[in-house]
C-alpha cells in the first residue's frame, strides 16, 4: 500500500507475513501489497480467500465488519490465518487482511484440545456416576424390599410357633393349633417360593440363568398346570378352562421354564379374580407364523400406570394380592420369555381383565423346523 | 459456477470435522483433534437435479464446537446458504446442545435448509421416531442417522441439503 494510511501503517507495523488484498466492487483483486502467499491481481479474491465466499452482501456495506481470527484451508493444513476487511475511509478501498496466526493457533489449539478433552472425560465421569447411583438405588431398593418380603412371612412362622410353644395351663383348642399350623405351613410355602423366585432373578439378572430345551408339546404342559392351579381357584370360585387351537404344534423350548410362565401367570391370575370370574388359557398359531399363548382374565384388569409397577420385581400394585405372592411373578416371565426369544406383553385396562401374552417366534415351532 | 457456503456446528467432539473429512475426502481418522476457529474445505460435488447431473461447488465450514453457540460461530455463520447441526448419538445430552445449535442458525440464516445429523450411528443405537420427528418438525430439517466411521448416510445428507439450497426438494435421509 503506498498512501500512507492509518490503515496501512497499523497493517505494516503488525508483521511482516501479512498479505493486505485490495479489491473493487466486483471482487476482483486489484493490488496485493505483502510477501506472502500468491494472490493474482485480476483474480476473483473469493478463489483466493474462500472465506470471503457468501459474504457478498457485507462486503457491499459502506463499513463491513468481518473478523474472523482463525481460519485455515482444512484440506491442505494451509497456514492459519486472521481475516479481517475493512475499508479505507480515505481511498474507500476495500482491504482484505490476511494474517498468519500460526504461533497463537498452536497454543490456543492445544488449550482447546486439552479442554475439549477434560470436558468429554468429565461428562463421560458424570454419566459413570450416574449410571453408578442409579444401579446403587436399584439394589438398594432391592434389598429392601427381600427385607420386607422375608420378615413378613417369618413373622408369620415366628409369631405361630411362639404361641404353640407357649406353656398354658389349658391347651389350644385343635381348631387353633391347626389354624397356627396352616399359618406356618403357607407362610413356609411362600418363603420357599420367594427363595426360589429370587435365586431365578438373580440368575436371570446375571446371565445365568439357563434353559435346557427340547422338542415339547404345550397342551400337556397347560393341562398339567391347569390341573395344579385349578384346586386353589375352584376354592375361590373361581373357573380355570382350556381353548387349544386345533392341531397345537410343537415348540422348541424348555418344558420346566415353559411350566413356570404359566403357573405364574395362573397363579396371578387366581390372586386378582373375584369369585365367580373366569380364567382362560389360549393358544394358536399367528399369521406370521408365531406361536401365541394366552392367560386371559376377566378381573379387575388394572391401568397404564399400575401395570408399570406390576412389571418390576417386587412390584405389586394391588394391595389385596400383596401377602399372596413375591411380586416377583411376572418379572420373571418376562425374563423366561426372553430367554425363548419370546415377545412378552400385556393387554388391560381397569375393569376390563387382562390378558398375559406370551409369543414363541415361528423358528420355534416345529412346522418351521421341518419336523 | 456460483460457491455455496455451507456451516457445519454442534457441540464439540460430536464429529463434524469426520462428517466433512468423510464427504470431501473420503478418510476417517479415529483421532480426536480438536479445531480451533474454522477450516475450510473447498468441495465440488456432481448432483443429479430434475434429471440432469450438477456441478455444484461448495466451501464447508467445519466450526469449532462448542456446546452454546458463542460469538465466533455466529459470526462464522454470516453468509452461509445452508447448515448441518451434528449431534452425538452416544450422548444422553445429546438434544440440548443440538437444539442450540440449530435456533442460532434459524436465527442467523432465516429461511436456509438445515441438515441434522445425528452421528455415530455405528456406535450407538438409532433414537425413538418420536424424537427424530419432533426434530424434523421443529426445525423443517433433513435428519440422517450418519456414520463419520462407515459413511452411512453422509454423502446423501450433504447432497440432499445441497439439493435444498439449489431450491430443489429432497426427501429426507
Amino acid at each position: 500500500m503506498s498512501d500512507g494510511s492509518t490503515f496501512d501503517v497499523q497493517v505494516l507495523l503488525e508483521g511482516a507475513r501479512i498479505v493486505a488484498v485490495r479489491i473493487d466492487d466486483e471482487m476482483i483483486v486489484k493490488e496485493v501489497v505483502g510477501d506472502w502467499c500468491e494472490i493474482p491481481v485480476g483474480e476473483d479474491v473469493r478463489d483466493a480467500v474462500p472465506a470471503l465466499i457468501g459474504l457478498e452482501d457485507e462486503l457491499a456495506q459502506e463499513l463491513p465488519y468481518i473478523q474472523m481470527p482463525f481460519v485455515s484451508l482444512g484440506d491442505s493444513h494451509e497456514t492459519p490465518v486472521a481475516i479481517s476487511v475493512q475499508r479505507d475511509w480515505k481511498t474507500e478501498a476495500l482491504w482484505v487482511l490476511l494474517r498468519d496466526v500460526s504461533e497463537e493457533a498452536a497454543v490456543q489449539e492445544r488449550l482447546v484440545h486439552q479442554h475439549n478433552a477434560l470436558s468429554l472425560a468429565h461428562r463421560e465421569l458424570a454419566a459413570a456416576r450416574d449410571a453408578a447411583l442409579m444401579a446403587d438405588n436399584a439394589k438398594t431398593r432391592f434389598l429392601a424390599n427381600v427385607s420386607h418380603e422375608l420378615r413378613t412371612p417369618l413373622n408369620v412362622v415366628i409369631g405361630g410357633a411362639s404361641i404353640l410353644r407357649k406353656p398354658r395351663e389349658t391347651p389350644l383348642p385343635v381348631e387353633d393349633v391347626l389354624a397356627f399350623s396352616n399359618d406356618i405351613h403357607d407362610s413356609g410355602v411362600l418363603l420357599l417360593q420367594l427363595v426360589d423366585d429370587l435365586i431365578d432373578l438373580s440368575r436371570a439378572e446375571t446371565g445365568n440363568l439357563t434353559i435346557h430345551e427340547e422338542w415339547c408339546q404345550p397342551s400337556g404342559i397347560i393341562d398339567e398346570m391347569i390341573r395344579l392351579t385349578r384346586g386353589l381357584a375352584e376354592a375361590e370360585g373361581i373357573v380355570i378352562a382350556y381353548h387349544p387351537s386345533a392341531n397345537t404344534p410343537e415348540i422348541y423350548a424348555d418344558p420346566r421354564r415353559v411350566k413356570q410362565i404359566l403357573l405364574n401367570l395362573l397363579s396371578n391370575a387366581v390372586k386378582v379374580c373375584k369369585p365367580g370370574a373366569s380364567i382362560a388359557v389360549e393358544t394358536s398359531v399367528a399369521g406370521s407364523g408365531d406361536f401365541v399363548l394366552i392367560v386371559r382374565d376377566d378381573g379387575p384388569g388394572m391401568s397404564e400406570a399400575d401395570l408399570a409397577i406390576a412389571l418390576e420385581p417386587f412390584g405389586q400394585p394391588n394391595a389385596e394380592t400383596r401377602a399372596r405372592g413375591t411380586g416377583l411373578g411376572l418379572a420373571i416371565v418376562r425374563r423366561l420369555a426372553a430367554l425363548h426369544q419370546a415377545e412378552f406383553s400385556i393387554e388391560t385396562a381397569p375393569g376390563e381383565g387382562l390378558a398375559a401374552i406370551t409369543r414363541f417366534p415361528a423358528e420355534r415351532l416345529a412346522a418351521s423346523a421341518g419336523r | 459456477m456460483k460457491a455455496h457456503k455451507v456451516i457445519v456446528v454442534g457441540d464439540f467432539g460430536v464429529g463434524k470435522t469426520s462428517l466433512i473429512r468423510r464427504y470431501v475426502l473420503d478418510v476417517f481418522s479415529d483421532q480426536y483433534r480438536a479445531t480451533l476457529g474454522v477450516h475450510l474445505y473447498k468441495h465440488t460435488d456432481t448432483i443429479p437435479i430434475a434429471g440432469t447431473e450438477e456441478q455444484v461447488r461448495l466451501v464447508l465450514w467445519d466450526i469449532e464446537g462448542a456446546p452454546l453457540p458463542g460469538e465466533q460461530m455466529m459470526r462464522y455463520s454470516l453468509g452461509a446458504s445452508g447448515a448441518i447441526v451434528v449431534g452425538d448419538l452416544t450422548r444422553p445430552d445429546m438434544a440440548e446442545p443440538m437444539r442450540r445449535a440449530a435456533d442460532m442458525v434459524e436465527a442467523r440464516l432465516p429461511g436456509r435448509p438445515i441438515g441434522i445429523a445425528l452421528n455415530k450411528r455405528d456406535i450407538a443405537p438409532a433414537p425413538d421416531d418420536a424424537s427424530v420427528a419432533a426434530l424434523k418438525d421443529r426445525y423443517g430439517a433433513l435428519i440422517a442417522c450418519t456414520s463419520a466411521k462407515t459413511g452411512d448416510a453422509v454423502p446423501n445428507l450433504f447432497r440432499d441439503l445441497t439439493k435444498r439450497i439449489l431450491g430443489g426438494k429432497a426427501g429426507t435421509v
